[in-house]
Order: C-alpha cells, then structure tokens, then sequence
C-alpha cells in the first residue's frame, strides 16, 4: 500500500494530510490529518509534524508514494517553506511532487456546500488573493485563475457576476470581511473563521481533482519511475501572482499605466 | 594499532579495577562492577579498548527505556589523549542508540577539563548542576546531555572520523544555488553552483526576493548534478549538511527546508554550518597544511570581520564592519561610475590602469584602536569627489578613482590584518570570501604577512566566491564534533560564529 503526504504552509496555518491510494481504481482514503496555527513559524513546526503524522500512522516513510504540497497563493516565504521541504522529501524518497492551489484547499473545505463560494487569502501590502468556486454535489470547481488585487477591485468584478448567494472564506477577511459584506450586501455569509484555513483532507482533495502537469492525477496508476519522470521535485514552483517588489517597480517605471498584478482578469500574463 | 573495542567480561575485573583506581577518588569496587557485569547485555553495555593486547580504557552505559546514562569511562594514564576515550564514547553510544535510547546522559566533575572536552567533542551539552554530587569533596556534579542522537547521526560521526564521511552540503545564504559531495573534508567529489548573478545585475545588487525564488526553481537540479558528476546515489551518503547562516533569510530558508526535507525522507543526519566558517574552510581545502592558531579576514558582499581562530571550530570575531560590507562598497561605488554588477571585479580591472596615489581618500577607522571597519564615508568621499569635480568642469578619470578608492580599503584591510596577526602571535593568516578574489588585496596581504614570516593561505577564484564545497569541508570538522541540526531547525540571518 502506497501512501500520498501533503501539506500547506501558505497560510499562518500548517495543514497536513496522509492518505492510502487504494488499488484497484487508485480513490483515495484519508489516514490521518492534523492542522494548528504557526505563525512564522512553519520553517521549524513543519517537518516535525509531518514525521509524527506518519510515524504515529504505522507507516514508514518508505511507503509514501507521492507527496502533495500547497503552491499557493500566500506569504511567499511560507509558501517556499513548504514547496522546498516538498522538493527535498520527494527528492529524497525518489517520488513524484504534485501540487494544489492553497485557495482550492480552502475551498474545499466547503465541499458539501452548494452554490457559490468567494476564498479570499490575505495578500499582505493591501491586497487579497481572490478566487471564486462554485461547489455542488461534493465538488468545489475553480471559476477564476489565481491574482492579486485591491479588495475593492475583487469586490466590483464580483459583484457584477453574482445574483446569488455567495459563501465567503480565507484569512484575507480578517482584514477586508466588512469590505465584501458592505459591497455584496444580503448575498454574502462570512464562513466562521475555523473554517478559513485548509486541512489535511481538504488539501488532499483539492489536489486529487487538479490536472496537468505535476498534478496528482497524472501520477496515480503509473509505475514508481513513470510517475517520477512526470512530477519531478525540480519541477513543481510556487504560485507567487506578484513579482517581487524590484521587478514591480522597474515594471512600473517601463510601463506608467499601473498594473493590477501579474495576471489579467482571465489569467492571461501581461507583457 | 588502532585500538579495538569489545564486550567486557569477568575476566577483565582486574585489569579494570587497576584503571578505575587510578583515574577516580572515589574508585568503583569490585562487586559493583561483578554487580553490573550481571546485567551486561539487558540493560547494560560495558565495553573495554585494547590495544597491542593490553585493556587500556573501559566504560559502560545503563539503559532505562530511551534514555542512557553513561555510567563510567576511563582510559589509562599513558594512553589518554590518543583517541582511545572517545572510541569507547562513541561505541558506547552507539551501542546505547542500538538498545533503544534515544539520548544520553552523565555526570562530570566541573574540574575534569580533559573530559568535558572529549563530552563536548561528541555533542554533549550542560543542561545542568547536582549539587554536592562528589561525595570527597562534595563539589557538584555538571549534568550533561546529548541532543536526540539516532544511529545513522552516531555511524556518520564514525565515518567522520576514520575519514570515510561522504557529505552532499547545500548553500543558499545569498544568490548562488550551490551543492557539493565531499569525502573525508578534503576529497572533492564535484561541486556544483548555479549563480544567479544575470538576474540581479540589472538591479545593481541582489533582490532577496528574486534570490529566494531562483534557488527554489535550480535547487533540485543542483543537487541532482553534484551527484552525477560525483557518482554516488543519495543511498551511498553519510550525511547532508546546509548553511543555516548568516545570510538573507528568505534564501537561507530555501536550503535550510529543502535540506531538512531530504534529511527526513533519507534519514541522514544534517550537520548545520555557518556560512563564514564555510568560507574559513575553503582555506582548509585550498592549503591543507593550514592549522590554527589563525587570523582570517572574511569580506563578501554580505561580510566583512577579521577572525581570530585558535584552533578549528572556536572563532572569535575581531571586529567587522559597523555599515557596509567591502563588496557593498565597491558594488555601489561601480554603480555610481556606471560599472555595472557585481562592481568588484569591474573595479579592480579598472584600477589596474589608475594611480592608486591619484586622489587621497580616508583611510577610515584606520586608527580606531579596534578592529572594527566602516566603509560608508569612504564611499560618501566617493560620491562628494565626483560631485565636486562635476562641478569644477573637471573630467574625472575613473581608472585613477577606482584604483584611488580600492587602495583606500585594501589599505585599512590590511593594516588591521597585520595588527591582528601580530598581537595575537599567529603564524597563520587566511583571507577568505568573494572579495578575496581581489588581486590587490590578495597581492597586499601577501607581501605583508611574509614580510612578518607568517603562512599566508587565499583559496582560488572559485572557492572565494560562494560554494557548498567550503561548506562540506567545515561539515565534515561539524561531524567530528557531533553537531547535528534536527527537523525543527531554523534559518538565522544572523548566525554568529
């Protein structure tokens, strides 16, 4: 038996999830999973965590087959933390590195939920990450490609595609909730804030639905070597959605219209 | 011979009780140790060292569940300081590790220098006082600890030690992705840097950010080179080692979290070194006949202190620089004549072609009494000459400014070299990190350190500049000292020596 470990550091939280592929039709089952709140602290919380989870499971490392980590969006540096110790462990057991969103995780904690569903993570500097899934029979589907905006923006582009209710998370509303509640008025319901953050399953579910390249799906099935070759460590990056303050000035210097981020409204890099 | 350890037996009491009564005041006696030999084997490992036959040292450990207690070592008189102590040590411990402990314990008399020396030497840390334990004198008791210790921590110190360590280090304190493979410290297998200078240039000097994330896109396929090129798997490995500091935090996070990653998946021990003991070792490795007592003057474009090593793994910083680095300096001095980035190597082809005497610049801190540097007013002089001569209507002539302004730090640098090297009567110097690159500098130091008879050591341009060759090197010393990091480890920025 083969087992995926995930984990997500992108937030001020440290989830982490174990679960069994189960053969034949390779579902997956969750063992175990644990998450607490680390602030800037996930560096020295994270790998211990993970060592206990599957120690304290019955299971060697050796029988971990995949490892699955959140990419973000979030901190920058909490999300290297956990993509360089997903890229060590993986390179180390010799197995694929698959990732998931951070906001799809979040998301799919809400999976029994049916309608539409607004995660907003906290972007820091003003701005949040937005994403909007629409969640129905057990599934949370992604509608929009990951940003970083002004909430006031998110709120507009919202607000002019919603004439239904919206449930809305992430930790971006500890800062901006009553700027999306005050915009959306009587369609929007802030999820309790336990609820903001991802968990071990929702990030193991999150990750079992993306695909594509160094995605979980593309894996599942294929013999050690093939999956290796598909989901290499070096491969798997981070989701940013900004660049880094230098290279947003020297932008801004190159191009005087201001810019809303590194992606466009539909996902598109900008020049 | 090199000693050989075995089980001890009741046959050996006599012999046993001859070293015990001539190493302790208040010697065991022989029914206590008929007593503890009964439970050899459940519970108990009593161990004796021979050598050319003769039972030189015994020592035993008590196991209670994951922890041990070291109960009694002991080597004879003329055979102390050979070894033979921590070979039994390190068996004991070992043996400990295999029957379940986790870490280990004892008491030591705060006199006994020799032993708490050999303790220190194999990770045994203070963690506290018994009092009026010595029932003689009624002194107190140190109580000491090992951290979590693990049989592949254990078996990587022995290989450490017969120099048979085969150490895979990472390095990302700045803006080079680095992994090397190194055997025994000194055997370099490869070493593999991946510098990210061309994404920097362009803006005068690193973006830690852009730093952080070049290292986590090549660190794999880094670390995936230096084993290729080295001919080894990760299973053929002893331990893994990464820079923890001093460093940008963002970058060193990178390393510090890959490394543990790779530590957890492979169960290899991880040795943490810092960075600037890195960059001493390089000297190590350039000029293996080096030996403390040393001074070594540290400057990169991050560092800049002069070293006072006694002898390898104790550093006493001198004094550094209270604002810029020197590699700062001359990268913003570049910047300021348009000599682009990284501006040392610019600035000192230029001067090659300048009058050092050309312009007088301060030489700063230069009688300061201390060994401390400062770089900004030399730089300020920089900015307010060139100011000054603009407005004059005068042409500047910028091979005679560079080789003005490298001359006025190479002057301090090597004055303060000197002083130190002299009062601390060393007769070994080492210049170590990017800027050792510097052919002026490299030329100054030399001339004045054989001038005054002292070994004068620079390692080539490639280990001047980061690399994690340097960083397996000092490892490897790490090892010997049983110094590991665990999976809770964090970067520090500001890691001191």
């Amino acid at each position: 038996m083969k087992y995926v470990i995930a984990f997500d550091t992108a937030t001020e939280h440290i989830a982490i999830g174990l679960a069994a592929i189960d053969e034949p039709g390779q579902t997956l089952r969750i063992v175990a999973e644990r998450d607490f709140s680390a602030p800037r602290a996930a560096l020295g919380a994270l790998l211990p965590a993970v060592r206990d989870l599957v120690g304290e499971s019955g299971i060697t490392m050796e029988q971990l087959g995949v490892v699955a980590v959140g990419r973000g969006p979030g901190s920058f540096t909490g999300v290297r933390i956990g993509v360089a110790s997903a890229k060590g462990l993986a390179h180390g057991l010799g197995v694929p590195l698959v990732g998931s969103g951070t906001l799809d995780a979040v998301a799919w904690r809400f999976s029994t939920h049916e309608g539409l569903l607004g995660v907003v993570g906290d972007a820091m500097r003003g701005e949040v990450y937005p994403a909007l899934f629409r969640c129905a029979s057990g599934r949370c589907v992604r509608l929009e490609e990951d940003r970083a905006e002004k909430p006031a923006l998110t709120v507009e582009r919202w607000r002019s595609r919603l004439d239904e209710p919206v449930l809305l998370t992430g930790n971006g509303l500890a800062k901006y909730a009553g700027v999306f509640v005050e915009a959306l008025g009587d369609v929007a319901t802030v999820a309790d804030t336990a609820l903001w953050t991802p968990t071990g399953a929702s990030l193991i579910a999150a990750a079992s639905i993306q695909t594509g390249p160094s995605s979980l799906a593309s894996v599942l099935g294929l013999d050690a070597a093939a999956a290796y070759e598909r989901a290499d460590p070096g491969a798997l990056l981070p989701v940013y959605t900004r660049l880094s303050d230098a290279e947003e000035a020297e932008k801004l210097r190159q191009d005087p219209v201001p810019s809303s981020g590194v992606l466009g409204p539909e996902g598109e890099q900008r020049a | 011979m090199r000693p050989t350890t075995r089980a001890m037996t009741l046959d050996d009491i006599e012999d046993v009780m001859a070293i015990e009564r001539v190493s302790f005041p208040v010697p065991w006696s022989e029914g206590q140790f008929r007593d503890e030999l009964r439970r050899q084997g459940e519970g108990r490992r009593w161990m004796v060292a021979e050598k050319d036959g003769v039972l030189v040292g015994f020592g035993g450990v008590a196991i209670f569940g994951d922890e041990a207690h070291v109960m009694d070592l002991a080597v004879l008189p003329a055979h102390r300081g050979r070894g033979i102590g921590r070979d039994l040590l390190l068996t004991l411990m070992r043996q400990a590790v295999a029957g379940g402990a986790t870490r280990l314990t004892l008491e030591v008399r705060p006199a006994n220098s020799a032993a708490r020396a050999l303790y220190a030497s194999v990770g045994f840390v203070e963690a506290g006082l018994r009092p009026g334990y010595y029932s003689d004198t009624g002194e107190d008791a140190l109580i000491l600890w090992t951290p979590e210790l693990d049989a592949s921590a254990l078996d990587a110190v022995a290989a450490a030690d017969a120099a048979q360590d085969l150490v895979l280090a990472i390095e990302t304190s700045c803006d080079e992705s680095a992994a090397a493979v190194m055997r025994g410290g000194t055997e370099l297998l490869s070493s593999v840097v991946a510098s990210q200078v061309d994404f920097h240039a362009r803006f005068g000097g690193v973006v830690p950010e852009i730093a952080s994330r070049k290292h986590t896109e090549a660190i794999v396929a880094v670390v995936d080179e230096a084993l290729v090129e080295a001919g080894i798997g990760l299973g053929d490995l002893t331990s893994l080692a990464v820079t923890h500091g001093p460093g940008l935090i963002g970058a060193l996070v990178v390393g510090v979290a890959y490394a543990k990653g790779l530590a957890l998946a492979t169960g290899l021990p991880l040795v943490g070194v810092n960075h600037l003991e890195g960059h001493i070792f390089a000297n190590k490795l350039a000029d293996p006949g080096l030996e403390p007592p040393l001074i070594a003057l540290v400057v990169s474009g991050g560092h800049t202190a002069l070293v006072h090593v006694p002898e390898w793994g104790v550093y006493h910083t001198l004094g550094q620089t209270l604002d810029d680095a020197a590699g700062e300096a001359f990268d913003k001095v570049a910047k300021l004549l348009g000599l682009g980035y990284p501006g040392g190597p610019a600035i000192s082809r230029l001067a090659l072609e300048g009058d050092p005497a050309a312009i007088a610049f301060p030489r700063a801190m230069m009688r300061s009494g201390n060994y401390d540097f400062s770089l900004s007013g030399l730089k300020t002089a920089v900015i307010t000459y060139v100011e000054a001569e603009k407005r004059a209507g005068r042409e500047i002539s910028n091979p005679d400014l560079a080789a003005s302004f490298q001359a006025a730090v190479i002057d301090v640098q090597v004055a303060k070299a000197v002083r130190a090297a002299e009062e601390h009567g060393v007769k070994a110097f080492c210049l170590a990190g990017g800027v050792a690159a510097n052919a002026a500098l490299r030329e100054g130091l030399r001339d004045a350190m054989s001038e005054r008879g002292i070994r004068f050591s620079v390692p080539g341009f490639d280990l001047c500049t980061d690399n994690a060759a340097m960083i397996a090197a000092a490892a490897h010393f790490r090892l010997r000292r049983g110094s590991f990091l665990g999976l809770d480890a964090e970067a520090v920025a500001g890691l001191r020596l």
